[in-house]
């Protein structure tokens, strides 16, 4: 399938925190063929498994990239005058900047397309004007009445933004949720060039939910599959007007690679490695505390799991014109299945010494 | 009922000194389990055994302890200075009474204020249990105390200083006797230590037990006050069904069945988005490999203060709410 229409199927799901099905639903179809299992737990993750070449016990890498988006979730139904009208609260940090005008669905007993409406600034109290929308002025309208509305909708149902994605020039593509289905389409472009290459090490492809409010999936994946080693793949802030100056994260400059608190410098490395086989250049994303990613969960599941961190650069972030380029996120796929393809019988014995003596790495080129 | 959430509201139990508030529910429970225990951290664990093959396990939490305070200091005059111990709020202290576990009484004073629509920090409030010097005060640092406050039951309005949660443990316990003798499904029923400071005893019980589902038995807050918060809890109802709050998103399909459950039973019940706030639930969500986790809330009114006021129907339909979802079949 094209990058695009894979973004497009991707993004074009809803998945806000906390009811990640449909979107689970979508990837285990991507991915079934491309894997020995799937199996979907009990908080709702999707794990691939592909089984490795090598002989038994084998060592296991996990994957892990969150199907969740952000969302909104209905906490009053009011009424004006016979005409219903949806209250609502955040799933996850959504920018309220960005939430009036936008058109969005509330999964209640049926899918309910509505508006997200508010009074003109002209009208608002004073202090109130040229501000961002408060949830206490910021209505769903789907056009019910209230009567018809209380039948549909109940309180805590999950809302989710409607935005198709859509081509930019120079390979450029915006739309809802590419924080983090940009993931899961480079994940599934890494699952496709495994096809053809050996590994010789279990992969464990695991789409997690609610990384969006508390890297439930990260945190649950993390100990039921106990892997060897485990990279997070994830959305990072690219270069663009108004955003940081770094020289690293440019969109269409290849995809990032986490460093910091959470990461393990051989697996920092071997992705490092691994981007240097594909020629292919990658930036640094540097994160001294740590958090953020689903690769602060990882970390400290079990006794602790090995974790690295790839990152894809994105403008606009929680918007609903977050905006990639698509070079990056197959850039992305193919250094991930790189860097499985490349992993063998030494690479475990070595990441301790990794860590004991960094100074000592073999093939270092600095 | 209402004896027994007397005996329970007014019992000792601060974060980390639940030891009365055990000593009262173990006797309770006994006679309905088929094992109780008290792990390391203090949390008591009545399991009752399923009748059938491969049943789910399922951990109902409700926490026993209490927000309080503890003595940091004693000044050489007697008085003490102190710190919180869980949520404690600046504005519920002046001119309250607290009680130590040995049982001395303290007043809570301020330092002086002069601008009287300011309210002092915590820390510069002191305790006055009567001593005059340092010597004479029987309170030591490290002593922890919980808001003195009689229960009051007014109509189907019940007012006590530690609602949350001693109301979650009367469910489970009315829950407990409830319950028919054969269940489909292996219960543990955990009353919890030191949820008030970052659901802690929970943990460590979810992590032992790793049920398949769990179920937080917790207050929740109400929009039904004078200005209150945008929230569609009302106090009377009815139990409140936790779709999401601050800590966590409850299971989709949990929330589903207990919705079901209560329209078959005929149960008056509400849905709860609490933007404020988290429960045991949050813990035995990810705790090993993850389980199935919700929470059902009892609505109360002016949470964290020493007047937590609750509504008996609503505390009736949530033992009712827990024994349809446990005596039936959980598909989730």
């Amino acid at each position: 399938m094209e990058t695009f229409d894979l973004l497009k199927r991707l993004t074009e799901t809803p998945g806000p925190s906390g009811n990640e099905a449909a979107v689970a639903a979508v990837v285990e179809e991507l991915w079934r063929p491309l894997v020995d299992e799937t199996a979907i737990d009990r908080v709702g993750s999707l794990a691939a498994t592909k089984r490795g070449a090598g002989p038994e016990p084998r060592p296991t890498i996990l994957l892990a990239a969150h199907q969740d988006e952000l969302g909104l979730m209905v906490t009053r139904i009011v009424d004006q005058h016979g005409q219903g009208f949806l209250r609502l609260t955040n799933l996850g940090g959504v920018d309220r900047r960005h939430l009036l005008g936008q058109t969005a669905v509330v999964h209640g007993r049926e899918a309910l397309t509505g508006v997200l409406g508010g009074l003109p600034d002209s009208l608002l109290p004073e202090k109130a004007r040229g501000q961002a929308y408060s949830y206490d002025n910021l209505v769903l309208d789907v056009g019910l009445p209230t009567e018809r509305l209380r039948e549909l909708v109940s309180v805590g149902d999950f809302v989710s933004f409607r935005q198709p994605l859509r081509r930019l020039h120079n390979g450029r593509v915006t739309g809802k949720a590419l924080d983090n289905r940009a993931s899961l389409a480079a994940v599934t472009i890494c699952l496709e060039r495994l096809q053809g290459r050996r590994h010789t090490w279990d992969v464990v492809a695991v789409a997690t939910v609610q990384e969006e409010t508390a890297y439930i999936g990260a945190y649950t994946s993390g100990y039921a599959h106990q892997p060897d080693v485990a990279v997070a793949i994830d959305v990072a802030h690219a270069k663009g007007p108004g955003a940081n100056d770094s020289e690293l994260s440019e969109l269409g400059g290849g995809p990032l690679l986490g460093m910091g608190a959470e990461i393990h410098p051989a697996v920092y490395n071997a992705l490092r490695d691994a981007a240097k086989a594909l020629e292919m250049s990658v930036g640094v994303e540097p994160n001294a505390t740590g958090r953020g990613t689903d690769a602060y969960a990882l970390q400290t599941a079990r006794a602790g799991i090995p974790t690295g961190l790839m990152l894809i650069p994105l403008r606009y972030m929680h918007t609903m014109v977050e905006t990639a380029d698509l070079n990056d996120i197959e850039r992305a796929g193919r250094l991930l299945a790189e860097l499985i393809a490349r992993l063998d019988d030494t690479f475990l014995p070595d990441l301790r010494e990794e860590l004991m003596r960094p100074d000592k790495r073999k093939d270092d080129s600095q | 009922m209402n004896d027994l959430i007397r005996s329970l509201v007014e019992a000792f139990g601060p974060s980390g000194f639940e030891d009365a508030v055990r000593d009262l529910i173990r006797p309770l429970v006994e006679p309905h389990a088929d094992e109780v225990s008290v792990d390391a951290m203090g949390n008591l664990i009545v399991r009752k055994r399923a009748a059938g093959e491969n049943p789910l396990k399922v951990m109902i939490a409700a926490h026993m302890d209490e927000i309080g305070v503890m003595a940091t200091h004693v000044t050489a005059e007697g008085f003490l200075r102190f710190t919180n111990i869980g949520g404690v709020g600046p504005h519920t202290l002046l001119g309250g009474r607290v009680r130590f576990a040995d049982g001395t009484l303290g007043v809570i004073g301020a330092d002086r204020n002069d601008d009287r629509s300011a309210i002092h920090p915590l820390s510069k409030h002191f305790i006055d249990v009567g001593a005059t010097s340092r010597d004479d005060c029987p309170v030591r640092v490290g002593d922890a105390a919980h808001f003195e406050r009689p229960f009051v039951a007014q109509g189907h309005r019940l007012t006590a200083k530690s609602m949350d949660d001693r109301i979650g443990c009367v469910v489970a316990i009315e829950a407990l006797r409830r319950l028919p003798a054969t269940v489909p499904h292996d219960l543990y029923f955990v009353f919890s230590v030191q949820e008030e400071v970052g659901t802690r005893g929970a943990e460590a019980a979810a992590n032992r037990i790793l049920p398949d589902v769990g179920i937080a038995l917790d207050v929740t807050l109400t929009g039904d006050v004078p200005e209150a918060r945008s929230m569609s809890v009302r106090l009377g109802d009815g139990p409140a069904i936790k779709v999401r709050d601050s800590g966590m998103i409850a299971h989709t399909g949990l929330v589903r069945l207990m919705r079901q459950r209560a329209e078959e039973a005929g149960i008056t019940h509400q849905m709860e988005v609490l933007d404020g706030g988290s429960t045991d639930a949050r813990p035995m969500q990810v705790a090993g490999p993850g389980c199935a986790a919700g929470c059902i809330s009892i609505p109360c009114r002016y949470v964290h203060t020493p007047s937590e006021t609750v509504d008996a129907r609503d505390v009736e339909g949530a033992v009712q709410l827990l024994v349809a979802v446990l005596s039936n079949p959980i598909e989730l």
